[in-house]
């Protein structure tokens, strides 16, 4: 025989006033914080991916530009090109390497307890991303204010600068998404490491870091204007060295600056939009079975 | 041990409601069949039984990280699917594996749960005094968590739930994978929970002793469906006062089928493996065993003793739950 307590019928009740709860912001804020704790509060921590976008910088582009004796477009020194370039590069490695932080979390570290919590789970995944901003912010920064103790001339003006941020931000997200999507796709630390050179370096090749893509042969230039790499690197140059948008002009084609500008912004903004919403989706999804 | 946790809520209805809950994966592999049960404020419920018969699942989908397929659950009034985090911000949940941040130290750990939980600054620094002091942890709270050792990280993941007064506190088999010493130690703590006002805890674990111990009410799960559910004394009492266990050389069957037929052994007896257990009911010990030898029955070993928890479950599935 099988004891089963009958439960009681179900009285109908008023819904419950819901206890207190933190307000987003303040959960936000609480999960970047706790990300800065685990994952960027050692200068080591923030200073270690510059290393390879230095040494490329710093060291190989003036090499290559003693070599080849290289202009970049528009009269700029052809080290000062690459150093914006290289921000291509930057922002891509952190962003991959943020996306450790995910599988570390998922591995052995406490998401469980933050699937748990009073919070939507989409800022679980914006927490991490404004580290991930402020952390690239930090990086580009430095790198810029390397070039330019080491003899690189910027033109900057407000606009350009304006034009420059926003890149900037816009790629940043973009790129911490894919990251959010590779970590919560792939099973294993060493499976994610081994992909970072595809996702964070490929594209970075013929996306104009080191020469124009109008170098490139016809078919790869077609496919380099898709890349959000790309558009970036174009529009970064834009802002703070080459005001006749010579990068930017090799995709569009069109005669104003500031539209051609504006439609490279679009289409990173774009792609911060697409990927974040699927980013957020594949965490939620990964996370609740 | 005494903490403070919040008052009761004068809310009538059940801390815990689950009607028809379901859970198939993908495959067909049914891990939950549509369980019902109802847990008062204030009570310690227990969900026992072996690996894969869906104590896990069950509190997967109570704690909003499993999706159920069918049915409903509500945690303190709050339908765990449609308002998931209101009833995520009434419940704290101590998982079966150490969740950490293990590079962070404890106070880290406890007042990250305080924020997110939306507990005010500086009740969340007194509370998490309070129970560092009641946990023995005060002394390694601003150590990094990595550096503490098994029972004390166990320790700092029960306080850590706490630390939010949560109307319902999930335990998801809390002493699995610790040495037996700090397993009784953590016992001792849990117990000192059943008196925190207001308190209502879901347990789960393979462990008849701790089940015994610390349970109001215990839910026997088997293959994802509950096969009993009562008090252990009522649920103990369904094998009388004493049993006898013998084991047999062979056909343990046939040998029940045979003592059966002869009076001996009612429908309340089973067999598992060689070993046939008779419940005594009205019978005395020293007859039924004088009977059992006349049949001339090839016994290893005959004894007499009280029945357990353990006796409840193999009668309940057959099957002996993992040790």
């Amino acid at each position: 025989m099988t004891t089963i307590t009958a439960a009681p019928a179900a009285t109908p009740l008023a819904r419950p006033r819901a206890p207190a709860r933190p307000s987003r912001p303040a959960a936000w804020a609480t999960l970047a914080r706790r990300r800065i704790s685990l994952s960027a509060h050692t200068p080591r921590e923030i200073l270690a991916p510059l290393a390879t976008p230095l040494l490329f910088a710093l060291v190989i582009a003036p090499a290559l530009a003693k070599i080849i004796q290289a202009t970049g477009r528009g009269g700029v020194d052809y080290s000062t090109f690459v150093i914006v370039g290289t921000v291509g590069l930057l922002i891509p490695l952190t962003c991959t390497f943020a996306g450790i932080g995910v599988i570390v979390d998922r591995a052995t570290g406490a998401r469980r307890e933050l699937l748990t919590a009073p919070i939507p789970r989409a800022l679980i995944v914006l927490g991490n991303m404004a580290v991930a901003i402020g952390v690239s912010l930090l990086q580009v920064g430095a790198l810029m204010a390397a070039g330019w103790l080491r003899g690189s001339h910027f033109h900057a003006t407000a606009s350009g600068i304006g034009w420059f941020i926003g890149a900037v931000l816009a790629f940043t997200v973009f790129m911490y998404g894919v990251a959010e999507i590779l970590a919560n796709k792939i099973p294993t630390q060493e499976e994610y490491v081994g992909l970072t050179p595809v996702v964070a370096i490929l594209p970075w090749f013929i996306a104009g870091s080191l020469f124009p893509i109008t170098a490139l042969p016809a078919w790869l230039a077609w496919a380099a204007r898709a890349l959000p790499t790309t558009h970036v690197l174009a529009l970064l140059r834009y802002g703070v060295l080459d005001h006749t948008g010579a990068g930017l002009h090799d995709i569009w084609g069109i005669t104003s600056t500031t539209t051609d500008a504006a439609l490279s912004l679009l289409v990173l903004a774009s792609w911060a939009t697409l990927i974040t919403a699927a980013a957020i989706r594949v965490f939620t999804r990964s996370a609740v079975n | 041990m005494s903490i403070r946790l919040r008052a009761a809520s004068n809310d009538a209805r059940p801390a815990v409601e689950v009607h028809r809950l379901r859970k198939s994966y993908p495959g067909g592999v049914e891990a939950v069949r549509g369980i019902d049960f109802q847990v008062a404020p204030g009570e310690v419920f227990g969900l026992l039984g072996p690996n894969g018969a869906g104590k896990s699942t069950t509190i997967g989908m109570l704690t909003t990280t499993i999706k159920p397929t069918s049915g409903s659950a509500r945690l303190a009034g709050f339908d765990v699917a449609r308002h998931p985090i209101a009833a995520r911000s009434v419940s704290s949940v101590v998982f079966q594996e150490s969740v950490l941040d293990k590079a962070l130290t404890g106070r880290r750990n406890l007042d990250l749960h305080a924020r997110l939980w939306g507990i005010p600054r500086s009740a969340a620094a007194s509370k998490i005094a309070e129970l560092a002091g009641a946990f023995g942890l005060s002394e390694v709270i601003g150590r990094t968590v990595d550096s503490y050792s098994g029972g004390q990280r166990r320790r700092l993941e029960i306080a850590r739930a706490l630390v939010s007064e949560p109307r319902v506190l999930f335990l998801d088999e809390p002493t699995v994978g610790l040495d037996t010493r700090i397993r009784y130690e953590l016992l001792d703590l849990l117990s000192g929970l059943r008196g925190s006002t207001g308190l209502t805890t879901v347990l789960t674990t393979h462990y008849l002793d701790e089940a015994e111990r610390l349970c109001d009410r215990i839910a026997v799960m088997h293959q994802g469906t509950i096969v009993a559910l009562d008090r252990p004394a009522v649920l103990l009492a369904r094998l009388g006062a004493e049993l006898v266990e013998l084991r047999v050389d062979k056909d343990p069957d046939g040998t029940l089928a045979a003592m059966r037929a002869r009076g001996l052994a009612a429908g309340d007896a089973f067999a598992v493996g060689s070993t046939l257990t008779i419940p005594l009911g009205n019978h005395s010990a020293r007859d039924t065993i004088t009977a059992i030898q006349g049949l001339g029955i090839d016994t290893e070993a005959m004894t007499t003793r009280k029945p357990t928890l353990d006796d409840v479950y193999l009668q309940l599935t057959g099957n002996r739950l993992a040790a």
